[in-house]
Protein backbone atom coordinates (compact mmCIF):
# COMPACT_ATOMS: atom_id res chain seq x y z
CA UNK A 1 0.00 0.00 0.00
CA UNK A 2 1.21 3.49 -0.84
CA UNK A 3 1.55 5.71 2.19
CA UNK A 4 2.57 8.61 0.01
CA UNK A 5 2.03 9.34 -3.63
CA UNK A 6 3.24 12.52 -5.27
CA UNK A 7 2.04 13.35 -8.76
CA UNK A 8 3.65 16.02 -10.95
CA UNK A 9 4.56 18.23 -8.04
CA UNK A 10 5.87 21.66 -8.93
CA UNK A 11 7.02 24.63 -6.92
CA UNK A 12 7.99 27.69 -8.86
CA UNK A 13 8.92 30.80 -6.92
CA UNK A 14 8.11 33.95 -8.84
CA UNK A 15 9.91 37.08 -7.81
CA UNK A 16 8.69 40.30 -9.31
CA UNK A 17 10.06 43.67 -8.42
CA UNK A 18 6.73 45.48 -8.21
CA UNK A 19 8.51 48.77 -7.56
CA UNK A 20 10.22 48.49 -10.96
CA UNK A 21 7.49 48.74 -13.60
CA UNK A 22 8.22 46.69 -16.69
CA UNK A 23 10.73 44.42 -14.95
CA UNK A 24 10.42 40.76 -15.89
CA UNK A 25 9.55 38.32 -13.14
CA UNK A 26 12.34 35.93 -12.10
CA UNK A 27 11.10 32.35 -11.90
CA UNK A 28 12.97 29.82 -9.80
CA UNK A 29 11.92 26.24 -10.38
CA UNK A 30 12.67 24.79 -6.96
CA UNK A 31 10.72 21.62 -7.68
CA UNK A 32 9.92 20.85 -11.27
CA UNK A 33 7.34 18.20 -12.06
CA UNK A 34 8.32 15.33 -9.83
CA UNK A 35 6.37 12.15 -9.11
CA UNK A 36 7.21 9.38 -6.69
CA UNK A 37 5.65 7.12 -4.11
CA UNK A 38 6.56 5.52 -0.82
CA UNK A 39 5.21 2.15 0.24
CA UNK A 40 4.27 1.11 3.75
CA UNK A 41 7.35 0.42 5.84
CA UNK A 42 9.72 1.71 3.19
CA UNK A 43 12.56 4.13 3.92
CA UNK A 44 13.22 6.38 0.96
CA UNK A 45 16.20 8.68 0.82
CA UNK A 46 15.95 12.06 -0.81
CA UNK A 47 19.40 13.01 -1.98
CA UNK A 48 20.82 15.85 -3.96
CA UNK A 49 23.18 18.80 -3.78
CA UNK A 50 22.25 22.02 -2.00
CA UNK A 51 19.35 23.72 -3.74
CA UNK A 52 18.15 20.48 -5.34
CA UNK A 53 14.68 20.88 -3.83
CA UNK A 54 14.79 18.42 -0.92
CA UNK A 55 13.60 20.82 1.79
CA UNK A 56 11.04 22.38 -0.57
CA UNK A 57 9.52 18.93 -1.12
CA UNK A 58 9.49 18.23 2.64
CA UNK A 59 7.74 21.54 3.31
CA UNK A 60 5.10 20.87 0.67
CA UNK A 61 4.49 17.42 2.11
CA UNK A 62 3.92 18.99 5.52
CA UNK A 63 1.54 21.62 4.21
CA UNK A 64 3.70 24.57 5.26
CA UNK A 65 4.42 25.42 1.63
CA UNK A 66 1.75 25.43 -1.06
CA UNK A 67 2.73 23.69 -4.30
CA UNK A 68 2.39 25.58 -7.58
CA UNK A 69 0.71 22.50 -9.02
CA UNK A 70 0.56 18.75 -8.59
CA UNK A 71 -1.08 16.40 -6.13
CA UNK A 72 -0.11 14.76 -2.87
CA UNK A 73 -1.91 11.67 -1.58
CA UNK A 74 -1.37 10.14 1.85
CA UNK A 75 -2.74 6.64 2.39
CA UNK A 76 -4.79 7.07 -0.77
CA UNK A 77 -6.44 10.31 0.40
CA UNK A 78 -5.88 13.70 -1.18
CA UNK A 79 -3.84 15.93 1.13
CA UNK A 80 -5.63 19.16 0.22
CA UNK A 81 -9.01 17.63 1.03
CA UNK A 82 -8.20 15.84 4.29
CA UNK A 83 -5.31 17.92 5.61
CA UNK A 84 -6.16 17.76 9.33
CA UNK A 85 -6.88 14.05 9.33
CA UNK A 86 -3.75 13.19 7.35
CA UNK A 87 -1.35 15.41 9.29
CA UNK A 88 -2.37 13.46 12.38
CA UNK A 89 -0.66 10.41 10.88
CA UNK A 90 2.46 12.16 9.65
CA UNK A 91 5.26 13.78 11.60
CA UNK A 92 8.65 15.21 10.93
CA UNK A 93 11.96 16.21 12.35
CA UNK A 94 14.61 18.46 10.97
CA UNK A 95 17.97 19.73 12.05
CA UNK A 96 16.81 23.19 11.05
CA UNK A 97 13.83 23.61 13.32
CA UNK A 98 13.48 23.97 17.04
CA UNK A 99 11.07 23.87 19.92
CA UNK A 100 10.27 26.82 22.20
CA UNK A 101 13.53 27.63 23.98
CA UNK A 102 12.21 28.67 27.36
CA UNK A 103 10.00 25.66 27.90
CA UNK A 104 11.10 22.40 29.48
CA UNK A 105 11.60 19.32 27.32
CA UNK A 106 8.72 17.44 28.94
CA UNK A 107 6.40 20.45 28.59
CA UNK A 108 7.29 20.81 24.91
CA UNK A 109 6.48 17.18 24.25
CA UNK A 110 3.25 17.55 26.20
CA UNK A 111 2.22 20.41 23.88
CA UNK A 112 2.77 18.21 20.82
CA UNK A 113 1.03 15.26 22.46
CA UNK A 114 -1.99 17.57 22.88
CA UNK A 115 -1.75 18.84 19.29
CA UNK A 116 -1.76 15.26 17.97
CA UNK A 117 -4.40 14.18 20.53
CA UNK A 118 -2.18 11.39 21.85
CA UNK A 119 -3.72 9.08 24.45
CA UNK A 120 -1.63 8.15 27.53
CA UNK A 121 0.55 11.19 26.99
CA UNK A 122 2.74 10.77 30.06
CA UNK A 123 3.56 7.13 29.33
CA UNK A 124 4.27 7.80 25.68
CA UNK A 125 6.57 10.75 26.45
CA UNK A 126 8.46 8.75 29.08
CA UNK A 127 8.88 5.79 26.72
CA UNK A 128 10.22 7.99 23.91
CA UNK A 129 12.59 9.99 26.10
CA UNK A 130 13.99 6.76 27.49
CA UNK A 131 14.36 5.23 24.04
CA UNK A 132 16.36 8.23 22.87
CA UNK A 133 18.33 8.20 26.14
CA UNK A 134 17.29 11.72 27.13
CA UNK A 135 14.96 10.93 30.03
CA UNK A 136 17.31 12.71 32.43
CA UNK A 137 16.92 15.91 30.37
CA UNK A 138 13.15 16.06 30.74
CA UNK A 139 13.19 18.96 33.23
CA UNK A 140 15.73 21.01 31.32
CA UNK A 141 14.71 23.92 29.13
CA UNK A 142 15.41 23.61 25.42
CA UNK A 143 17.95 26.44 25.51
CA UNK A 144 19.99 24.47 28.04
CA UNK A 145 20.55 21.55 25.67
CA UNK A 146 23.42 20.78 23.32
CA UNK A 147 22.75 20.49 19.58
CA UNK A 148 22.84 16.70 19.79
CA UNK A 149 20.44 16.60 22.72
CA UNK A 150 18.03 18.92 20.89
CA UNK A 151 18.12 16.66 17.85
CA UNK A 152 17.11 13.68 19.99
CA UNK A 153 14.26 15.63 21.59
CA UNK A 154 13.04 16.62 18.12
CA UNK A 155 13.13 12.97 17.10
CA UNK A 156 11.11 12.09 20.19
CA UNK A 157 8.60 14.74 19.09
CA UNK A 158 8.50 13.17 15.63
CA UNK A 159 7.37 9.83 17.09
CA UNK A 160 4.87 11.25 19.57
CA UNK A 161 1.78 10.53 17.44
CA UNK A 162 2.74 7.02 16.24
CA UNK A 163 3.14 8.34 12.68
CA UNK A 164 2.66 6.11 9.68
CA UNK A 165 4.98 8.33 7.69
CA UNK A 166 7.92 10.29 8.98
CA UNK A 167 9.65 13.07 7.10
CA UNK A 168 13.18 13.38 8.38
CA UNK A 169 15.34 16.25 7.18
CA UNK A 170 18.91 15.44 8.22
CA UNK A 171 17.76 13.96 11.51
CA UNK A 172 21.19 12.86 12.67
CA UNK A 173 23.05 16.09 11.86
CA UNK A 174 25.07 17.25 14.87
CA UNK A 175 24.87 13.87 16.61
CA UNK A 176 27.94 12.06 17.91
CA UNK A 177 28.65 8.92 15.85
CA UNK A 178 27.62 6.55 18.67
CA UNK A 179 24.28 8.33 19.16
CA UNK A 180 23.77 8.54 15.38
CA UNK A 181 24.17 4.77 15.20
CA UNK A 182 21.60 4.32 17.98
CA UNK A 183 19.18 6.67 16.25
CA UNK A 184 19.55 4.75 12.98
CA UNK A 185 18.95 1.50 14.84
CA UNK A 186 15.86 3.01 16.44
CA UNK A 187 14.53 4.14 13.07
CA UNK A 188 15.09 0.71 11.54
CA UNK A 189 13.38 -0.90 14.55
CA UNK A 190 10.34 1.37 14.06
CA UNK A 191 10.27 0.47 10.40
CA UNK A 192 10.36 -3.25 11.12
CA UNK A 193 8.04 -3.35 14.13
CA UNK A 194 5.42 -0.79 13.17
CA UNK A 195 5.89 -0.58 9.39
CA UNK A 196 6.59 3.17 9.69
CA UNK A 197 7.53 4.61 6.31
CA UNK A 198 10.15 7.35 6.16
CA UNK A 199 11.30 9.99 3.75
CA UNK A 200 14.86 10.66 4.72
CA UNK A 201 17.21 13.43 3.65
CA UNK A 202 20.81 13.48 4.74
CA UNK A 203 24.22 14.55 3.58
CA UNK A 204 25.73 11.50 5.22
CA UNK A 205 25.97 9.09 2.27
CA UNK A 206 27.04 6.21 4.46
CA UNK A 207 23.93 6.69 6.56
CA UNK A 208 21.65 6.89 3.54
CA UNK A 209 23.23 3.77 2.07
CA UNK A 210 22.74 1.94 5.36
CA UNK A 211 19.19 2.94 6.15
CA UNK A 212 17.35 3.53 2.89
CA UNK A 213 15.57 0.92 0.83
CA UNK A 214 15.40 3.26 -2.12
CA UNK A 215 16.92 6.58 -3.09
CA UNK A 216 15.46 9.42 -5.09
CA UNK A 217 18.22 11.56 -6.46
CA UNK A 218 17.32 15.17 -7.16
CA UNK A 219 19.09 17.91 -9.00
CA UNK A 220 17.73 21.37 -9.77
CA UNK A 221 14.25 20.33 -8.75
CA UNK A 222 14.07 17.25 -10.96
CA UNK A 223 14.44 13.56 -10.21
CA UNK A 224 17.50 12.43 -12.10
CA UNK A 225 17.73 8.89 -10.72
CA UNK A 226 15.62 6.62 -8.58
CA UNK A 227 16.83 3.22 -7.46
CA UNK A 228 18.07 1.15 -4.55
CA UNK A 229 21.42 2.36 -3.14
CA UNK A 230 23.09 -0.63 -4.80
CA UNK A 231 21.29 0.09 -8.08
CA UNK A 232 22.49 3.70 -8.10
CA UNK A 233 26.06 2.67 -7.39
CA UNK A 234 25.91 0.12 -10.18
CA UNK A 235 25.23 2.96 -12.59
CA UNK A 236 28.81 4.01 -11.97
CA UNK A 237 31.01 1.55 -13.76
CA UNK A 238 34.33 3.05 -12.83
CA UNK A 239 36.32 1.89 -9.84
CA UNK A 240 39.11 3.83 -8.19
CA UNK A 241 42.55 2.16 -8.24
CA UNK A 242 45.43 3.07 -5.99
CA UNK A 243 48.85 1.60 -6.73
CA UNK A 244 52.13 1.95 -4.84
CA UNK A 245 54.53 1.77 -7.79
CA UNK A 246 58.16 0.83 -7.24
CA UNK A 247 59.24 0.55 -10.89
CA UNK A 248 58.03 2.02 -14.18
CA UNK A 249 56.32 5.19 -12.96
CA UNK A 250 56.91 6.98 -16.29
CA UNK A 251 55.71 3.99 -18.30
CA UNK A 252 52.53 3.94 -16.22
CA UNK A 253 51.93 7.67 -16.69
CA UNK A 254 52.49 7.39 -20.45
CA UNK A 255 50.15 4.43 -20.63
CA UNK A 256 47.39 6.26 -18.72
CA UNK A 257 47.85 9.38 -20.85
CA UNK A 258 47.60 7.27 -23.99
CA UNK A 259 44.40 5.68 -22.72
CA UNK A 260 43.14 9.13 -21.73
CA UNK A 261 42.74 8.12 -18.11
CA UNK A 262 42.98 10.95 -15.59
CA UNK A 263 45.31 10.29 -12.69
CA UNK A 264 46.97 12.02 -9.75
CA UNK A 265 49.67 11.22 -7.26
CA UNK A 266 48.89 10.84 -3.57
CA UNK A 267 52.41 10.74 -2.10
CA UNK A 268 53.80 7.44 -3.44
CA UNK A 269 50.41 6.23 -4.67
CA UNK A 270 49.03 6.82 -8.13
CA UNK A 271 45.27 7.11 -8.19
CA UNK A 272 43.08 6.68 -11.25
CA UNK A 273 39.62 5.53 -12.23
CA UNK A 274 38.81 2.86 -14.77
CA UNK A 275 35.98 0.57 -15.81
CA UNK A 276 35.60 -2.29 -13.37
CA UNK A 277 35.44 -4.81 -16.23
CA UNK A 278 38.87 -4.00 -17.65
CA UNK A 279 40.81 -3.99 -14.38
CA UNK A 280 42.30 -7.52 -14.83
CA UNK A 281 43.34 -6.74 -18.42
CA UNK A 282 44.82 -3.40 -17.40
CA UNK A 283 46.89 -4.87 -14.58
CA UNK A 284 48.17 -7.57 -16.89
CA UNK A 285 49.20 -5.01 -19.51
CA UNK A 286 50.98 -2.84 -16.94
CA UNK A 287 52.87 -5.82 -15.65
CA UNK A 288 53.74 -6.79 -19.20
CA UNK A 289 55.22 -3.32 -19.80
CA UNK A 290 57.45 -3.59 -16.75
CA UNK A 291 55.44 -1.66 -14.20
CA UNK A 292 55.95 -3.12 -10.71
CA UNK A 293 53.85 -2.29 -7.63
CA UNK A 294 53.88 -3.53 -4.07
CA UNK A 295 50.38 -2.49 -3.01
CA UNK A 296 47.08 -2.32 -4.82
CA UNK A 297 43.77 -0.98 -3.57
CA UNK A 298 40.62 -1.23 -5.66
CA UNK A 299 37.77 0.95 -4.41
CA UNK A 300 34.36 0.10 -5.79
CA UNK A 301 32.12 3.10 -6.43
CA UNK A 302 30.03 4.34 -3.53
CA UNK A 303 26.94 6.49 -3.21
CA UNK A 304 29.25 9.41 -2.52
CA UNK A 305 30.89 8.86 -5.92
CA UNK A 306 27.46 8.93 -7.52
CA UNK A 307 26.69 12.17 -5.70
CA UNK A 308 30.00 13.73 -6.72
CA UNK A 309 29.60 12.64 -10.32
CA UNK A 310 26.21 14.34 -10.56
CA UNK A 311 27.50 17.51 -8.94
CA UNK A 312 30.64 17.59 -11.09
CA UNK A 313 28.67 16.98 -14.28
CA UNK A 314 26.48 19.90 -13.36
CA UNK A 315 29.49 22.15 -12.75
CA UNK A 316 31.09 21.08 -16.03
CA UNK B 1 41.12 52.62 20.72
CA UNK B 2 40.92 51.81 17.06
CA UNK B 3 38.82 53.94 14.72
CA UNK B 4 38.42 51.09 12.22
CA UNK B 5 36.94 48.77 14.83
CA UNK B 6 34.57 51.51 16.00
CA UNK B 7 33.65 52.10 12.37
CA UNK B 8 33.03 48.36 11.92
CA UNK B 9 30.41 48.36 14.66
CA UNK B 10 28.76 51.50 13.26
CA UNK B 11 28.60 49.93 9.80
CA UNK B 12 27.28 46.68 11.30
CA UNK B 13 24.29 48.49 12.79
CA UNK B 14 23.73 50.63 9.71
CA UNK B 15 23.57 47.47 7.57
CA UNK B 16 21.12 46.05 10.08
CA UNK B 17 19.01 49.21 9.90
CA UNK B 18 18.71 48.79 6.15
CA UNK B 19 17.00 45.40 6.50
CA UNK B 20 15.09 45.89 9.73
CA UNK B 21 12.21 48.23 9.30
CA UNK B 22 11.44 47.98 13.00
CA UNK B 23 14.70 49.70 13.90
CA UNK B 24 13.84 52.50 11.50
CA UNK B 25 10.43 52.85 13.06
CA UNK B 26 12.00 53.22 16.49
CA UNK B 27 13.68 56.35 15.21
CA UNK B 28 10.59 57.97 13.74
CA UNK B 29 7.42 56.23 14.81
CA UNK B 30 7.47 56.76 18.58
CA UNK B 31 8.44 60.43 18.53
CA UNK B 32 5.68 61.17 16.00
CA UNK B 33 3.03 59.24 17.95
CA UNK B 34 4.07 60.83 21.26
CA UNK B 35 4.10 64.34 19.84
CA UNK B 36 0.64 63.95 18.29
CA UNK B 37 -0.93 62.16 21.25
CA UNK B 38 0.41 64.33 24.04
CA UNK B 39 0.33 67.48 21.95
CA UNK B 40 -3.39 67.06 21.32
CA UNK B 41 -4.04 66.15 24.96
CA UNK B 42 -2.28 69.23 26.28
CA UNK B 43 -3.91 71.40 23.62
CA UNK B 44 -7.32 70.14 24.75
CA UNK B 45 -6.58 70.85 28.40
CA UNK B 46 -5.30 74.31 27.45
CA UNK B 47 -8.40 75.16 25.39
CA UNK B 48 -10.64 74.32 28.33
CA UNK B 49 -8.55 76.61 30.44
CA UNK B 50 -7.56 73.67 32.62
CA UNK B 51 -11.16 73.25 33.72
CA UNK B 52 -11.66 69.67 32.63
CA UNK B 53 -13.73 68.00 35.30
CA UNK B 54 -12.17 64.94 36.90
CA UNK B 55 -8.98 65.39 34.85
CA UNK B 56 -7.12 62.67 36.77
CA UNK B 57 -10.00 60.25 36.36
CA UNK B 58 -10.25 60.98 32.62
CA UNK B 59 -6.54 60.51 32.01
CA UNK B 60 -6.06 57.48 34.22
CA UNK B 61 -9.16 55.68 33.01
CA UNK B 62 -8.09 56.41 29.42
CA UNK B 63 -4.78 54.78 30.25
CA UNK B 64 -6.42 51.70 31.75
CA UNK B 65 -8.94 51.30 28.95
CA UNK B 66 -6.23 51.64 26.32
CA UNK B 67 -4.50 48.72 28.04
CA UNK B 68 -7.50 46.59 27.04
CA UNK B 69 -6.97 47.33 23.34
CA UNK B 70 -3.23 46.97 23.62
CA UNK B 71 -3.39 43.71 25.53
CA UNK B 72 -5.99 42.27 23.16
CA UNK B 73 -3.82 42.81 20.10
CA UNK B 74 -0.51 42.10 21.83
CA UNK B 75 -1.49 38.55 22.72
CA UNK B 76 -2.20 37.71 19.09
CA UNK B 77 0.81 39.41 17.56
CA UNK B 78 3.48 38.54 20.12
CA UNK B 79 2.33 34.95 20.42
CA UNK B 80 2.71 34.67 16.68
CA UNK B 81 6.18 36.20 16.86
CA UNK B 82 7.03 33.85 19.73
CA UNK B 83 6.66 30.92 17.30
CA UNK B 84 8.93 32.64 14.78
CA UNK B 85 11.54 33.51 17.41
CA UNK B 86 11.69 29.96 18.70
CA UNK B 87 11.75 28.45 15.17
CA UNK B 88 8.58 26.57 16.03
CA UNK B 89 6.23 27.93 13.38
CA UNK B 90 6.73 25.11 10.89
CA UNK B 91 6.52 22.60 13.72
CA UNK B 92 3.12 23.70 14.92
CA UNK B 93 1.55 24.27 11.53
CA UNK B 94 2.76 20.85 10.35
CA UNK B 95 0.42 19.37 12.97
CA UNK B 96 -3.35 19.11 12.46
CA UNK B 97 -3.70 22.58 14.05
CA UNK B 98 -5.78 24.94 11.91
CA UNK B 99 -5.40 28.70 11.65
CA UNK B 100 -8.81 29.14 13.29
CA UNK B 101 -7.84 26.97 16.25
CA UNK B 102 -4.67 28.98 16.69
CA UNK B 103 -6.64 32.26 16.61
CA UNK B 104 -9.16 31.04 19.21
CA UNK B 105 -6.41 29.93 21.59
CA UNK B 106 -4.59 33.26 21.47
CA UNK B 107 -7.84 35.19 21.84
CA UNK B 108 -8.67 33.16 24.93
CA UNK B 109 -5.21 33.84 26.35
CA UNK B 110 -5.70 37.53 25.58
CA UNK B 111 -8.89 37.67 27.67
CA UNK B 112 -7.19 36.11 30.70
CA UNK B 113 -4.11 38.31 30.51
CA UNK B 114 -6.18 41.42 29.85
CA UNK B 115 -8.19 40.68 32.97
CA UNK B 116 -4.99 40.41 35.03
CA UNK B 117 -3.44 43.58 33.53
CA UNK B 118 -6.56 45.69 33.91
CA UNK B 119 -7.23 44.47 37.46
CA UNK B 120 -3.68 45.33 38.44
CA UNK B 121 -3.93 48.80 36.85
CA UNK B 122 -7.25 49.54 38.55
CA UNK B 123 -5.86 48.42 41.89
CA UNK B 124 -2.74 50.54 41.44
CA UNK B 125 -4.79 53.62 40.54
CA UNK B 126 -6.95 53.09 43.60
CA UNK B 127 -3.91 52.64 45.87
CA UNK B 128 -1.85 55.51 44.47
CA UNK B 129 -4.50 58.08 43.59
CA UNK B 130 -7.56 56.91 45.54
CA UNK B 131 -9.58 56.91 42.35
CA UNK B 132 -11.91 53.96 42.08
CA UNK B 133 -12.73 53.28 38.44
CA UNK B 134 -14.88 50.35 39.56
CA UNK B 135 -17.46 52.76 40.95
CA UNK B 136 -18.83 52.65 37.42
CA UNK B 137 -18.04 48.94 37.08
CA UNK B 138 -21.11 47.41 35.47
CA UNK B 139 -21.74 50.38 33.21
CA UNK B 140 -18.25 50.04 31.79
CA UNK B 141 -18.36 46.29 31.03
CA UNK B 142 -19.96 46.64 27.54
CA UNK B 143 -17.25 49.18 26.68
CA UNK B 144 -14.51 46.88 27.93
CA UNK B 145 -15.82 44.10 25.70
CA UNK B 146 -15.97 46.41 22.71
CA UNK B 147 -12.39 47.57 23.37
CA UNK B 148 -11.24 43.97 23.60
CA UNK B 149 -12.79 43.22 20.21
CA UNK B 150 -10.93 46.24 18.81
CA UNK B 151 -7.71 44.77 20.19
CA UNK B 152 -8.50 41.48 18.48
CA UNK B 153 -9.05 42.89 15.02
CA UNK B 154 -6.00 45.13 15.29
CA UNK B 155 -4.08 41.99 16.34
CA UNK B 156 -5.38 40.06 13.35
CA UNK B 157 -4.44 42.83 10.91
CA UNK B 158 -0.97 43.22 12.42
CA UNK B 159 -0.43 39.45 12.54
CA UNK B 160 -1.43 39.30 8.88
CA UNK B 161 1.37 41.74 8.08
CA UNK B 162 3.77 39.79 10.30
CA UNK B 163 2.96 36.50 8.61
CA UNK B 164 3.83 38.10 5.29
CA UNK B 165 6.95 40.04 6.28
CA UNK B 166 8.20 38.26 9.39
CA UNK B 167 10.69 39.66 11.84
CA UNK B 168 11.72 42.64 9.73
CA UNK B 169 8.54 44.40 10.80
CA UNK B 170 8.17 42.83 14.25
CA UNK B 171 7.95 46.14 16.08
CA UNK B 172 4.39 46.37 14.76
CA UNK B 173 3.51 43.63 17.24
CA UNK B 174 3.64 46.03 20.15
CA UNK B 175 3.61 49.40 18.40
CA UNK B 176 1.11 48.97 15.55
CA UNK B 177 -1.94 49.66 17.65
CA UNK B 178 -0.58 53.07 18.69
CA UNK B 179 -1.26 54.23 15.17
CA UNK B 180 -4.91 54.34 16.21
CA UNK B 181 -4.23 56.12 19.49
CA UNK B 182 -4.26 59.76 18.31
CA UNK B 183 -7.59 59.21 16.52
CA UNK B 184 -9.18 57.22 19.34
CA UNK B 185 -9.86 60.19 21.61
CA UNK B 186 -8.36 58.38 24.57
CA UNK B 187 -7.59 61.50 26.60
CA UNK B 188 -9.49 64.21 24.70
CA UNK B 189 -12.80 64.49 22.80
CA UNK B 190 -13.00 63.91 19.06
CA UNK B 191 -14.04 67.54 18.62
CA UNK B 192 -10.60 68.71 19.70
CA UNK B 193 -9.01 66.93 16.72
CA UNK B 194 -8.39 68.71 13.39
CA UNK B 195 -11.12 68.09 10.80
CA UNK B 196 -9.20 65.52 8.77
CA UNK B 197 -8.40 63.59 11.95
CA UNK B 198 -12.02 63.75 13.07
CA UNK B 199 -12.99 62.08 9.82
CA UNK B 200 -10.63 59.18 10.52
CA UNK B 201 -11.81 58.89 14.11
CA UNK B 202 -15.41 58.51 12.89
CA UNK B 203 -14.40 55.17 11.36
CA UNK B 204 -12.75 53.91 14.53
CA UNK B 205 -14.83 52.14 17.17
CA UNK B 206 -12.35 53.28 19.82
CA UNK B 207 -13.33 56.93 19.42
CA UNK B 208 -16.97 56.08 20.22
CA UNK B 209 -15.90 53.87 23.11
CA UNK B 210 -13.59 56.38 24.77
CA UNK B 211 -16.07 59.22 24.34
CA UNK B 212 -18.80 56.98 25.71
CA UNK B 213 -16.68 55.90 28.64
CA UNK B 214 -15.90 59.47 29.55
CA UNK B 215 -19.63 60.17 29.60
CA UNK B 216 -20.13 57.19 31.91
CA UNK B 217 -17.36 58.43 34.22
CA UNK B 218 -18.43 62.04 34.27
CA UNK B 219 -22.22 61.75 33.96
CA UNK B 220 -22.86 58.21 35.16
CA UNK B 221 -25.06 57.28 32.19
CA UNK B 222 -24.45 54.94 29.25
CA UNK B 223 -24.54 56.65 25.83
CA UNK B 224 -26.13 53.75 23.96
CA UNK B 225 -25.59 55.21 20.51
CA UNK B 226 -21.79 55.23 21.06
CA UNK B 227 -21.92 51.66 22.24
CA UNK B 228 -24.01 50.42 19.31
CA UNK B 229 -21.86 52.18 16.69
CA UNK B 230 -18.68 50.79 18.26
CA UNK B 231 -20.09 47.26 18.16
CA UNK B 232 -21.19 47.60 14.55
CA UNK B 233 -17.78 48.91 13.49
CA UNK B 234 -16.02 46.24 15.53
CA UNK B 235 -18.13 43.52 13.96
CA UNK B 236 -17.19 44.72 10.47
CA UNK B 237 -13.51 45.08 11.31
CA UNK B 238 -13.19 41.76 13.10
CA UNK B 239 -14.61 40.03 10.05
CA UNK B 240 -12.23 41.94 7.80
CA UNK B 241 -9.35 41.21 10.20
CA UNK B 242 -10.11 37.49 10.17
CA UNK B 243 -10.27 37.30 6.39
CA UNK B 244 -7.18 39.48 6.04
CA UNK B 245 -5.18 37.22 8.36
CA UNK B 246 -6.43 34.11 6.55
CA UNK B 247 -5.52 35.61 3.19
CA UNK B 248 -2.06 36.64 4.41
CA UNK B 249 -1.49 33.19 5.89
CA UNK B 250 -2.44 31.59 2.59
CA UNK B 251 -0.11 33.93 0.70
CA UNK B 252 2.67 33.26 3.18
CA UNK B 253 2.21 29.51 2.76
CA UNK B 254 2.73 30.02 -0.96
CA UNK B 255 6.16 31.42 -0.15
CA UNK B 256 6.77 28.92 2.65
CA UNK B 257 6.36 29.39 6.39
CA UNK B 258 9.91 28.15 6.92
CA UNK B 259 11.30 31.40 5.49
CA UNK B 260 9.94 33.32 8.47
CA UNK B 261 12.09 31.41 10.98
Amino acid sequence: MNVLQVNNLKKHFIEKKWWKPGSKPVITKAVDDISFKINEGEIVGLLGPNGAGKTTISQMLLGTLTPTSGEIFYFGKKFTEKTKELLNEVNFSSAYINLPHRIKVIENLDIYAHLYQVKNRKEKIEKLLKEFEVWELRKRKMNQLSAGQKTRILLAKAFINYPRLLILDEPTASLDPDIAIKVRQFLIKQQKEYRVAMLFTSHNMHEVQEICDRIIFLNKGKIIAQDTPRGLIKKLKKAKIKLVVIKGKKILEQYLNKEKVKFYWQKERIVFKTDEEIIPKLLYQLSDQGVRYIEIEILRPSLEDFFLEVVNKEKA
Amino acid sequence: MNIKRINAIIIRHLYNLKYNLDRLSDSFYWPVIDIILWGLTSQYIQTTGGKVSNIALVLLSGLVFWQVVWRGQYEITVNFLEEIWSQNLVNIFATPLTVEEWIISVLFLGVIKMFVTVSLSILLIWLLYTINILNFGFLLIPFFISLLITGWWVGLFVSGILVMLGRQIQTLAWAGVYLLAPFSAIYYPVSSLPNWAQLISRFLPTSYIFEGMRKVLTKGAIPYSNLVISYILNFVYILLGYFFFKWCFKKSREKGLARLE
